[in-house]
């Protein structure tokens, strides 16, 4: 199944404005005529509705996220997941050719054939000594004056389950994902066969209560986007949950922010790349296997007029 | 959030400025994420600790004093959505059901003045 990513997350929630602002204040543009979305630079994005539209899929346990809609390469693997899914559940065409089912957790879930736009642009650089790729000279690495900063891709999305063999069994057995790397007793990172990405999906187990949306999040283009744009989210009055850090499994730049959609919202820059070469590999959650370091903001880091006897590290 | 509150009695605000359904943070510390928060519900105040009890200390705004419900009926926690009585800090829903908040004792003075109330109980979770 040439399944290459998360192009749309559909979201019913119950403060649209605010979801709205969250979602642009983060960096997201409206799309061009489609006045319910929410785009990044190559297209794929976020859609808002009301959550009593009734257009919309049901959802576990209330959960704000109403469907998940992966791209596909092709009119053959449209084909091949609606003759797969047909066989034990409901398959929808929908209007715009795309397939609607629903996972073995019971989220709904989407098929379209890719709209996600080829994206031309150049990562974060950095002048390490002895690479052959270095910034041109005069060209700076940090723009102090720099307008808003726009996320390049939708990343991933992390489900809470409450059974997580199931649910997992399901995208790899039914849709041809790959396990890249697991918690132990917790769940698999995930990537569909179309994608080197390090996870598309990530599953967590967890009570049936809490079924669910742990996190979404989107690329942006280097870890000084990820930092800039994060600081100016704070400075916009949202509340980081944490980060700004690095991830092991994956190696992405992280940075968690509380958010109205019931769910964690992350932005995320640099994750590893692996093909079916790769041999996952398994770790006992924990904090040190979950980030490689972990960065504090500081607003005072010099001393100057006001600076208290003992320091500015002072309590 | 595991950040100390103050031993000391410390002013929030005058307490008629909070009104029903409405939440307010204080005391933010160098995060910028605040340590206590004060809402209005059926006319009395209550105050909690900026820390809902799924994680050990999670921040639970989504913005700056933006500690309740869409329909204001609850608090609620914007990390995975678990949802509060205002009064008794009780979890109704989510992944810490039957667990509580924990209360942060408040005095007002004879000016109408919204105080921390300096006790015992104002000693760090830890």
């Amino acid at each position: 199944m040439n399944i290459t990513g998360i192009e749309t997350l559909v979201f019913g929630v119950e403060d649209l404005a605010a979801c709205r602002q969250y979602l642009l204040d983060y960096g997201l543009e409206p799309a061009a005529g489609q006045p319910h979305r929410l785009v990044a630079l190559d297209g794929t994005g976020v859609e808002l509705f009301a959550a009593t539209d009734a257009s919309l899929p049901p959802a576990p346990k209330g959960c704000q996220l109403r469907k998940c809609v992966m791209g596909v390469a092709d009119a053959a693997t449209l084909d091949a997941i609606e003759a797969e899914l047909a066989r034990d559940r409901e398959v929808l065409r929908l209007p715009d050719g795309s397939l609607q089912s629903v996972d073995d957790a019971g989220f709904a879930i989407g098929f379209q054939l890719s709209r996600r736009q080829p994206l031309y642009l150049l990562g974060e650089v950095s002048n390490a000594p002895g690479s052959p790729l270095q910034r041109v000279a005069n060209q700076l690495g940090v723009q102090a004056g720099r307008g808003r900063i726009q996320p390049r891709s939708l990343s991933h999305l992390v489900y809470f389950v409450p059974d997580v063999a199931k649910a997992e069994a399901f995208y790899v057995n039914r849709l041809g994902f790959r396990v890249t790397d697991r918690f132990d007793g917790v769940g698999p990172f995930m990537q569909p066969a179309g994608s080197l990405e390090h996870h598309s999906h990530f599953l967590i187990g967890a009570p049936a209560f809490m079924q669910g949306v742990e996190h979404f999040t989107f690329h942006f283009g280097g870890p000084t986007e990820v930092i800039q744009n994060g600081n100016r989210f704070i400075e916009a009055g949202y509340q980081a949950f944490w980060g700004p850090g690095r991830h092991v499994f994956g190696s992405n730049w992280f940075w968690y922010f509380n958010s109205p959609f019931g769910c964690h919202v992350e932005m995320d820059a640099d994750m590893d790349l692996h093909d079916n070469t790769w041999r996952p590999r398994v770790a006992k959650i924990s904090a040190d296997a979950s980030q490689a370091f972990l960065l504090r903001r500081r607003d005072k880091w010099m001393p100057g007029p006001g600076t208290p006897d003992n320091g500015d590290y002072a309590a | 959030m595991n950040a100390k509150l103050p031993v000391q009695a410390v002013p929030l605000c005058v307490a008629s400025d909070l009104g029903e359904g409405e939440a307010r943070g204080f005391l933010p510390d160098e995060d910028g994420q605040d340590r206590l928060f004060v809402l209005r519900h059926d006319g009395e105040l209550h105050a909690w600790r900026n820390a809902c009890p799924h994680v050990d200390g999670a921040p639970m705004a989504w913005r700056r004093h933006a500690y309740l419900s869409p329909d204001r009926q609850h608090v609620m926690c914007h990390a995975h959505g678990a949802r509060f009585e205002p009064d008794t800090g009780l979890c109704v829903h989510g992944p810490c059901l039957g667990q509580a908040l924990q209360r942060v004792p408040l005095t007002i003075d004879g000016e109408g003045q919204l105080w921390l109330a300096r006790t015992e109980q104002t000693q760090p979770i830890e």
